[in-house]
């Protein structure tokens, strides 16, 4: 069964999208390696790139690169096994609105629980079969794993205060 | 396990940012996942405009979220002939969209007003905002850089 994973958490300014982009169709179309990847915790490289944003009234914005951690895994099985932290999946769609809405409230809430807690997003359209395995429905449907296993299980767009106390909640039960 | 460097985007900006591509460096990227078509979208942004004033509903706040949710709505229409709701996961899309149950208006938003895509909130939800109209102007902006 081929399975790839895209997990990226991590708000990056680098415009290479064609990276991203050829990374998720390699690991598609590679039959027998699964390959996940996950972000770990921001670096800011001394050298900051001056990257120009369109706003509404075009003001240049000095905004650092960022390098998000990529790792390659066999499957979603060894993600979970080889993380030392409980780990926060997301599973979400191109197209859900509320998934959108909470992209930027998971980076904030993974840089504030760096320490606490691995944040994973996956893509239910790429990944049906994950998808499948934990009886995904609504979406989103965040899931924290703690030891491989689901700890906790909630759906639904939320603000960041509440997710955060959701996960500090959640991991002070064990 | 190998070790990449990984620039991954911005999966999706609800905020007024377009796209950042500075033209002496970059050229404009493949997109990974089809648009919907715009008759399909101008389609579903109709409807969901009358749908709301009928329900007495209101869009969210960030129309970033409606923006995002009629495009779905448009691209399932595309691809299966309805619009599947596209805040859910399912094991059999054609057979979901021929049963209907989550075809928008879903079940349980005809039944009970529970929208939880986002689309259409009731003015109690903390996230509802003042609106019951959306333009192609804003759904184009706030899901350019997707």
């Amino acid at each position: 069964m081929a399975v790839s994973v895209t997990a990226s958490t991590i708000l990056s300014l680098s415009s290479d999208r064609t990276t991203r982009l050829a990374a998720a169709a390699a690991s598609s179309s590679s039959s027998s390696c699964s390959k996940l990847s996950s972000s770990t915790s921001l670096r800011f490289p001394a050298q900051l790139r001056r990257v120009r944003i369109g706003t509404q009234d075009s003001r240049p914005r000095l905004l650092p690169p960022v390098e998000a951690k990529k790792q390659t895994f066999s499957s979603f099985q060894d993600l979970l096994a080889t993380s030392e932290k409980p780990v926060l999946v997301d599973f979400y769609a191109t197209w859900c609105g509320p998934c959108q809405f909470m992209a930027p409230i998971l980076n904030e809430v993974s840089i504030t629980l760096n320490d606490k807690i691995q944040v994973v997003k996956i893509d239910t359209e790429k990944y049906p079969s994950i998808a499948d395995k934990y009886n995904i429905q609504a979406l989103p449907t965040f899931i924290i794993f703690k030891d491989g296993e689901p700890f906790d299980r909630f759906e639904g767009a939320m603000t960041a205060d509440q997710l955060v106390e959701r996960i500090e909640t959640t991991l002070k039960v064990k | 396990m190998t070790l990449q460097l990984q620039a991954p985007s911005f999966a999706a900006s609800l905020s007024s940012f377009v796209s950042p591509l500075n033209r002496s460096t970059r050229r404009p990227v493949i997109r990974a996942k089809a648009e919907p078509s715009d008759k399909s979208v101008e389609i579903m942004r109709k409807f969901s405009e009358q749908y709301a004033r009928k329900s007495g509903t209101y869009f969210c706040v960030d129309k970033g979220v409606t923006s995002v949710v009629i495009k779905g709505l448009a691209d399932h229409k595309d691809s299966l002939g309805a619009p599947l709701c596209p805040c859910r996961h399912y094991d059999d899309k054609p057979a979901e969209a021929g049963q209907g149950f989550w075809n928008c208006p879903c079940v349980p938003m005809r039944e009970r007003k529970e929208c939880h895509c986002m689309l259409f909130l009731t003015p109690d939800n903390d996230f509802a905002g003042p609106e019951q109209a959306i333009s192609l102007e804003e759904i184009r902006e706030s899901t350019a850089n997707m």
